[in-house]
């Protein structure tokens, strides 16, 4: 593979070479191999900048109270030992690199983004803020704006020094409309109304209402952005759909192989790790992301050691296959971690603009009709909990009252019956007086989904509903769910640190394609109360709406909660160390290299390992159940 | 028949393994047409106070019609314990009880379960708890029908066009050399994967882009076979006594070229089967929960800890493609002219 440095126009080429070569069908591998070539080595990537954006410092008010936070208890090890290439994988390649714009929300941004830091971070266990690329902050009197003194230390993966102009930039850039990204674009209009430098290392940011502190520090921040690697204009989605920009974060993009892997190099002498709480964190030198596009295919590449670990949570994997001779022999170990944090919320979100859907009965009769208990203690063998709402596990800003709909025919039959779908046909499925039948496609995105969704189609049927079950690629389904194709989307949202409601249910985001307004949500009197949500200042207000929106969205039942699991269990090979508490209390994965990544690699131990796999040595057998964060 | 359609079947009749294939294939299939009767979870036949009831066909029936407690379908398994002991009112299921959607779980256990005889599950139950034997029959119900469906467009398609070309020749024959060659060329998994990302493909739809890109192969041997029966002194004679084309291709050519014709058919029904097989295990084929024994194929290959789902699929698979290459076997052995020709 050359080390040959693209152009962009090279680049476009080589796409269409590669989409070409997709659509003919690769008859001469070899040549389609060298056309689609290596992009690496991008950090040399510059193009020429004419002019750079330059922004005008302004006079810092007198008086501020600069506050920090380096008393909270320090949670990665002193123990880690750094090195090491970490393989994990992904189920399908992702559609762009980019972190905004069309297609860049799929489950790959998750890695990407974490390279993206922000000013500030939530310690996991005290969920108090610490210091990342902000040393201090203050707040102003008028309780919507933030001061921040940066890091100077700060750079960019390049070299470049983090600046307040890139945070100057970083807004200029999420408003433009050249990223197609609507989210950010009223984000940073509507939510952060202002930024303002007055030097090179303070800054401070502007919200539209007034907030209380902790909640200040979450909504008013914003992740930088390099000034001097983009060029906004219109050609931007294309031109930057597979440009590796620099980081802030401990990891860059070193190799991208199209469709079959993205790696990770850590950066050389990384300034995090100077900072108290990114200490002894992101331990491993490389991450290799490979596509591998079945989950079974991936156990087994993981039981050969070609991956280091494997998550466990599906009840198949953790009591059927996690078991054998590497398990027995101690050279692989299981971990069951409980955590306390918000759940994501997967079930069944359906879609009000189509017709039937859209009749209020029809939606709870469906809830009724879902029969997620029979699902989680047959299939899921009674490990996972039902889920009760969108939001749960927020502490205060749940509404506790919220309970799901239980599986109840009698319920069904009266909503159902009530919305005009009264009589069976010969197979069983309710039908109206027009003629319509009562049959929802359910579009999912993983094949070990099916059997869940086999039962809960017999179980439906027993109501008179019909569900088709649509099995896409995963970036396929997030396509059709994204752009408001689907009926039924079985799906799950990521949480956030307290409820959001506005890109959820609120009617700008609703009949549009690209928002998270997937129920198209569409109702005056929830967007006004979404609205004063996001204004509320007041703690108290905000968790009395926020149970409020939470009761409203509920009762218009566009959303089947299904299950949550109330703690993550993986299984890693004896090389991976972990700190002696594993993880924390908002831990998501224990093995994530991008997320909270607080083990490490031990590459002697692996060798030692192998050798004594190969000569039949057997270590003690390591089955760790952790139950520190445990809620009842 | 005629004397030599007599020596044909003789001839095939001799071919042993061929033959039983043949008898074999054909009570499998008959058996399938009436696999509602045979693997169902519907009854037979359902005798409740004094009325019988066919809820094979009849459909859908609530459980509350025979007294039982719910309004959804009735669980005939279930409606015949519920009537044992009574002497009025009987249940007869069919052998096989299970339909091939029906989820069933076993208290205390989970699925896949093991082959049992006392749950009626002969072959075992998918991860999904669904009964393998029903999956299987049905399955193979569905691949033979799509396959015959598809051979018999894929034969319209190409006999005509083959015919056609041959018949006809010069710019016309041309024309479409090239164009079936250029179109031969067109990946076809691909276009089965960009229409599968976009649409649930449905069975129609997958018959639709197997015969948009299946009907050429048969084209080459009819364009030839045509040539050479154009060339012979009968067509010429026909000719000559003033044969419309329409007459000269269907009362002349197209019964010589019959023997090429069904030498290929019980190949091509093995590739049918195999091809919505092979999409069906890659995912692109029919939508879940579809009985299909791809799925099942994918199923057990990442369930290897459960063996009795791979096994039951590939023994499956492994029969009827033995079965339907020995017939074709036979039939290309009945059919071959050497036999009863002599050349000196």
């Amino acid at each position: 593979m050359s080390n040959r440095n693209f152009s962009t126009r090279e680049m476009n080429w080589v796409a269409l070479y590669a989409s070409l070569w997709l659509l003919i069908g690769c008859s001469e591998q070899k040549e389609s191999e060298s056309t689609a070539g290596t992009v690496n080595n991008i950090e040399s990537d510059n193009y020429l900048v004419e002019i750079l954006p330059s922004y005008q410092n302004e006079l810092l008010p007198e008086g501020l109270r600069w506050e920090t936070n380096e008393s909270d208890p320090v949670f990665s090890s002193n123990e880690a030992k750094k090195g090491g290439k970490f393989n994990s994988w992904i189920l399908s390649f992702p559609l762009t690199l980019r972190t905004v714009g069309p297609d860049s929300n799929g489950s790959f941004s998750t890695y990407t983004r974490a390279n993206n830091l922000g000013l500030v971070g939530v310690h996991p266990n005290t969920l108090d803020y610490y210091p990342v690329l902000a040393t201090h902050w203050a707040f102003d009197d008028d309780d919507r704006t933030v001061y921040y003194r940066l890091n100077k230390n700060a750079t960019w993966s390049d070299g470049e020094p983090v600046t307040a102009d890139d945070f100057m930039f970083a807004v200029d850039f999420m408003r433009s409309e050249h990223i197609v990204a609507p989210w950010y674009n009223n984000h940073y209009t509507n939510v952060i109304v202002n930024i303002s430098k007055y030097d090179d290392y303070t800054i401070s940011i502007e919200g539209a209402t007034a907030k209380p502190p902790e909640e200040m520090l979450n909504e008013y921040g914003l992740s930088p952005i390099p000034r001097h690697f983009y060029r906004l204009d219109e050609n931007w989605v294309q031109e930057y759909n597979w440009r590796l920009a620099p980081t802030t974060g401990a990891y860059r993009i070193s190799i991208v192989e199209k469709g079959q892997y993205v790696e990770f190099q850590r950066n050389g002498n990384w300034w995090g790790d100077s900072n108290l709480y990114l200490r002894n964190r992101y331990n491993v030198d490389i991450i290799r992301f490979t596509v591998i596009r079945d989950m079974n295919v991936a156990w087994e590449y993981f039981l050969r050691g070609e991956l280091d670990s494997f998550p466990l949570v599906m009840p198949s994997f953790w009591h059927e296959k996690a078991n054998g001779e590497d398990f027995d022999n101690g050279y692989i170990q299981k971990i069951k971690f409980y955590t306390d944090r918000p759940r994501p919320s997967y079930g069944m979100w359906m879609n009000m603009d189509d017709p039937i859907l859209g009749n209020l009965n029809v939606r709870l009769g469906i809830a009724h009709a879902t029969n997620v208990e029979k699902m989680l203690s047959t299939l899921l063998r009674g490990d996972y909990e039902r889920l009760k709402m969108q939001f749960e596990g927020y502490g205060d800003y749940s509404n506790p009252s919220i309970q799901p709909r239980e599986f109840d025919l009698l319920q069904a039959d009266n909503y159902f019956v009530a919305a005009g779908f009264k009589n069976r046909g010969p197979d069983g499925i309710r039908a109206n007086e027009d003629g319509q039948r009562l049959a929802f496609r359910v579009v999912y995105g993983s094949q070990e989904h099916t059997p869940r969704l086999v039962l809960l189609r017999e179980e439906a049927k027993k109501a008179g509903i019909e569900l088709n079950l649509q099995l896409l690629d995963s970036s396929a389904q997030f396509k059709q769910i994204l752009e408001k194709k689907h009926q039924i989307a079985w799906m799950g949202w990521s949480t956030g640190l307290v409820p959001r409601f506005w890109q959820y249910y609120h009617s700008d985001n609703a009949h549009i394609p690209q928002t998270n307004n997937i129920t198209n949500t569409d109702d005056p009197e929830l967007d006004s109360l979404i609205m004063r949500y996001r204004k509320s200042k007041e703690k108290d207000e905000r968790v009395r709406l926020a149970h409020l929106l939470q009761r409203m969205t509920h009762d218009a039942g566009a959303y089947v909660p299904t299950y949550k699991v109330p703690y993550t269990r993986e299984a890693y090979w004896r090389w991976l160390k972990m700190p002696k508490h594993f993880g924390t209390r908002t831990t998501d994965t224990i093995f994530n290299p991008l997320g909270e990544a607080l083990f490490w690699f031990d590459e002697n131990l692996k060798l030692e390992t192998m050798a004594a796999k190969q000569e039949g040595i057997s270590y003690p057998v390591v089955n760790i159940t952790d139950t520190t964060w445990r809620v009842d | 028949m005629n004397s030599q359609t007599v020596q044909q079947w003789k001839r095939f009749k001799s071919i042993k393994r061929g033959y039983y294939s043949l008898i074999a294939m054909l009570v499998f299939l008959a058996l399938s047409i009436f696999a509602e009767l045979l693997i169902n979870n519907r009854a037979i036949l359902v005798k409740y106070d004094g009325n019988y009831y066919f809820p094979t066909y009849a459909g859908f029936i609530a459980g509350t019609h025979f007294g039982l407690d719910y309004a959804y379908e009735t669980n005939y398994r279930d409606l015949k314990k519920h009537f044992s002991g009574q002497n009025e009112n009987w249940v007869l299921l069919p052998p096989i009880p299970y339909s091939p959607f029906e989820t069933n779980f076993l208290e205390n256990s989970f699925p896949p379960y093991p082959p049992s005889i006392s749950d009626q599950h002969y072959l075992g139950t998918d991860i999904a708890g669904r009964d393998i034997f029903s999956r299987l029959a049905y399955g193979f119900r569905l691949a033979i029908t799509f396959s015959m469906i598809l051979l018999a467009c894929n034969y319209l398609i190409g006999i005509a066009i083959g015919c056609a070309m041959g018949f006809w020749g010069g710019a016309f024959d041309l024309l479409f050399q090239r164009l079936i060659e250029i179109w031969s060329n067109v990946p076809f998994l691909y276009v089965i994967m960009i229409v599968a990302s976009v649409i649930i493909p449905s069975f129609w739809t997958l018959v639709f882009i197997m015969v948009i890109f299946g009907w050429m192969g048969m084209t080459w041997y009819m364009r030839t076979a045509t040539y050479k029966e154009k060339a012979r002194e009968y067509v010429e004679a026909a000719k000559a006594l003033g044969a419309s084309n329409v007459r000269m291709i269907f009362r002349h050519i197209l019964p010589n070229t019959v023997s090429i014709i069904v030498t290929f058919i019980p190949f091509s029904i093995a590739t049918g089967i195999t091809a919505l097989t092979a999409l069906d295990y890659l995912g692109f084929g029919l939508p879940p929960p579809t009985p299909s024994w791809g799925e099942l194929l994918s199923q057990g290959t990442s369930n290897l800890q459960a063996p009795w789902i791979v096994t039951s699929v590939v023994v499956a698979m492994t029969i009827v493609l033995l079965m339907v290459t020995y017939i074709g076997e036979a039939v290309r052995e009945a059919f071959d002219p050497k036999r009863f020709t002599f050349y000196e």
